[in-house]
């Protein structure tokens, strides 16, 4: 980014939020728009047919993102959306238990909770250990007679990762389904779906490089066939007559409408963007910001960090508070101050912090494209307001 | 507080641009919660106080500590402050409209909508002229003889005198304001002629023998010398001309010029002017208040007007 507002460069710390999109993700898209800018799946001509072969190579390329199947890979908005789908598709009745972490986002609480106000199942919560680490032991207590365990694998909230491979197995020993909320790990981790077993994971294509309005649903082929869609119309059946219809098979069955074309051949870009850097060399990056910030913020007392010390545990993601002080404030000091765009609130995890009963954190989240530089402008700034606070 | 001096700032700075426009409603929000007792949810006020905290500490610790730590002080003091100077703009404007200047009648302070002090200018009087030095609160036409000059229509309510200049450039900026009020409202109207820029009284001899001699016809004489040439206005056979053009008698004008009795009169007409106290032309008195230098045409109307604006 080498944009500067009011003569100072910008740094960019909110990329948990909306990371920055490289000019070959914009390029892709407008060369959809500027020369194929055809349905994909449906018309025949030349330009139908180049829009149809790119959306196809852009659903190969996320398949091979997370080593998965084309027929896997449902295309969305956005992760909520894919839990959304998940929620209303998997025909859970009354008394069918739903788990979720303590730290989830609104997007995989509220769908869970709706279904206990309209349907009557049970919802509980794996509480976090004091270090904001995931228990395994209490989810081992609590998942005896679970249908769904729907997590968030890297939290929005401090950047901790569950044992995802541990909640996976236990879960199938014990007949659930797993749902991953890959949000802020598919950016920064490599995954692999086969390797993982996991039955259904989501993630958005924002975070990661992509376009906004752009999301991926995978799920196991076999679990998708059997799937209810959430929404139908358009794209969705094989045909109709007056009184019924055939509907497709997954994915088709599940992306109902004209879909944002150029968002999907934008993201599938932002994949291969993504995939040239390397996600050992991303994680690599991202740590030493993280332990330098971190080490830096350790030395004012009355800053807290949420979640472990151990910034290898927090991926990009350092969420702080003051006792008492609204972090808004902090915020909008780093940015009128120096540009240091930073995020303050409660994330979207409204949930935790009303439970712990915090106002609120600032979080600072790195990306590979984030500098040492950057970090050291975010820190002087941070020092200096603490001077007054 | 911080919500209600924000919410004055941003309407108006809301006038120009639409970002301030969103600004202004949400003080407005803030404001309207604060009122009915709740607390403004906005986050408006850590918003502006955080901007505000931030650019001070760009510059001073001590001084963005201060304000942190003390801004709902510093708030009251700005509100008062402007509220204070909102009373001075509003006192302002309402000695402007009524008296053509900020500060009040014939106050020569700068005025923001007067910034050149344009309606305050007058052709100064030398002092040497053994007149006072300038003082507007003297100016009065209390014990002054105004009965040997030029005067029309004798018995309405109302009376203007304008004391002036031919040669003067405000008394020209005046005077046909004064002749449109004395049409329109009718009042009685004295004019008196105070040679400011002459080493004699030839031009106050001059009004007073047309005067004499032809009564009414004096007033289009007096307006064509308000529009001649300021040199040539002093000079006789200039003037000649201009009475021949009138179908004045020349030779009966010139008579009664050089007439030792009109020479008495006339000094004693400027020494019942310099009773005035007036330091400079136009001077205009409306029923006895006296208004110095040339004053927007809504000024000397208003004071006759039975209220201030009709």
């Amino acid at each position: 980014m080498n944009n500067k507002m009011n003569g100072k460069p910008v740094v960019y710390f909110d990329s948990a939020c909306m990371s920055l999109k490289p000019k070959q993700v914009v390029e892709a898209m407008n060369e959809y728009y500027f020369e194929y800018p055809a349905c994909a799946g449906r018309s025949s001509h030349k330009l139908g047919e180049m829009a149809t072969r790119k959306v196809k190579e852009a659903r190969q390329i996320l398949a091979r993102f997370i080593n998965a199947d084309e027929r896997e890979i449902v295309f969305t908005r956005n992760t909520t959306e894919g839990i959304n789908l998940l929620a209303n598709s998997l025909g859970l009745k009354d008394g069918d238990l739903v788990l979720t972490t303590d730290k989830e986002h609104n997007s995989n609480l509220i769908p869970w909770q709706r279904l206990v106000e309209k349907k009557g199942i049970r919802h509980k919560i794996v509480r976090s250990n004091d270090d904001g680490t995931f228990s395994l032991e209490k989810y081992e207590e609590l998942i005896k007679g679970a249908k769904i365990i729907s997590m968030v694998h890297t939290s929005n909230l401090d950047g901790t990762t569950i044992p995802v491979e541990d909640v996976i197995r236990i879960a199938h020993e014990n007949g659930a389904l797993v749902i991953l909320d890959a949000a802020q790990s598919a950016p920064h981790q490599r995954i692999d779906v086969k390797n993982l077993d996991v039955d259904f994971l989501v993630f958005s294509g924002h975070k990661m490089l992509g376009p906004t309005g752009t999301g991926v649903l995978y799920g196991k082929y076999a679990l998708l066939e059997k799937l209810e869609p959430f929404l139908v119309g358009g794209n969705t059946v094989e045909y109709s007559t007056y009184n019924g219809h055939v509907m497709l098979k997954a994915p088709e069955k599940f992306e109902a409408g004209l879909q944002d074309y150029a968002g999907i051949i934008g993201l599938a870009e932002a994949v291969k963007y993504l995939q040239e850097i390397g996600f050992e060399k991303i994680k690599e990056h991202e740590y030493s910001l993280n332990r330098y910030i971190t080490e830096e913020i350790k030395k004012h007392s009355k800053i807290k960090i949420i979640g472990p010390e151990d910034p290898a545990l927090r991926s990009g993601i350092i969420s702080f508070y003051i006792d008492g002080l609204d972090m808004h404030q902090i915020a909008l000091m780093l940015d009128e101050m120096s540009n240091v765009m930073i995020r303050a609130g409660q994330h979207c995890v409204h949930s935790w912090f009303n439970d712990k009963n915090i106002k609120n954190s600032a979080r600072a989240s790195l990306y590979f494209y984030n500098t040492m530089k950057e970090a050291e402008m975010f820190i002087n700034s941070l020092n200096k307001i603490m001077k007054i606070i | 507080m911080i919500c209600i001096l924000a919410l004055i700032v941003f309407s108006v700075l809301g006038i120009f641009s639409a970002t301030h426009r969103e600004m202004a409603k949400e003080a407005l929000d803030c404001v309207f919660r604060r009122i009915t007792l709740r607390p403004c949810n906005t986050g408006f006020k850590e918003k502006i106080k955080s901007r505000l905290v931030a650019r001070l500490l760009n510059r001073s610790v001590f001084m963005a500590k201060f304000f942190n730590r003390h801004y709902e002080l510093v708030s009251w003091v700005f509100f008062v402050l402007m509220v204070a100077s909102t009373f001075y703009v509003v006192k302002g404007g309402y000695n402007y409209y009524l008296y053509g200047s900020c500060n009040g009648l014939n106050q020569s302070g700068f005025c923001a909508f007067d910034p050149k002090g344009e309606n305050n200018k007058v052709s100064e009087i030398n002092p040497s002229c053994g007149l006072e030095v300038k003082s507007e609160k003297n100016v009065t036409l209390e014990g002054v003889d105004l009965l040997t000059l030029p005067t029309k229509n004798i018995g309405s309510k109302d009376t203007v005198v304008l004391i002036g200049c031919y040669s003067c450039d405000y008394t020209r900026k005046a005077y046909a304001d004064i002749q449109k009020l004395v049409r329109e409202k009718k009042t009685n109207y004295v004019f008196a002629d105070f040679p400011v820029k002459e080493a004699s009284n030839y031009s106050s001899e001059l009004g007073y023998c047309v005067y004499k001699e032809y009564g009414e016809r004096f007033w289009a004489f007096n307006d064509y010398l308000f529009t001649v040439d300021k040199v040539l206005i002093y000079q006789p056979d200039y003037v000649n001309k201009i009475l021949e053009n009138f179908n004045f008698d020349v030779n009966k004008v010139n008579a009664c010029i050089n007439d030792p009795e009109t020479k008495q009169i006339i000094s004693y007409q400027v020494n019942e002017l310099k009773k005035t106290h007036l330091y400079g032309t136009p001077t205009v008195f409306i029923n006895g208040k006296a208004f110095v230098g040339p004053k927007p045409y809504r000024v000397y109307k208003s004071t006759l007007n039975k209220f201030i604006i009709f």
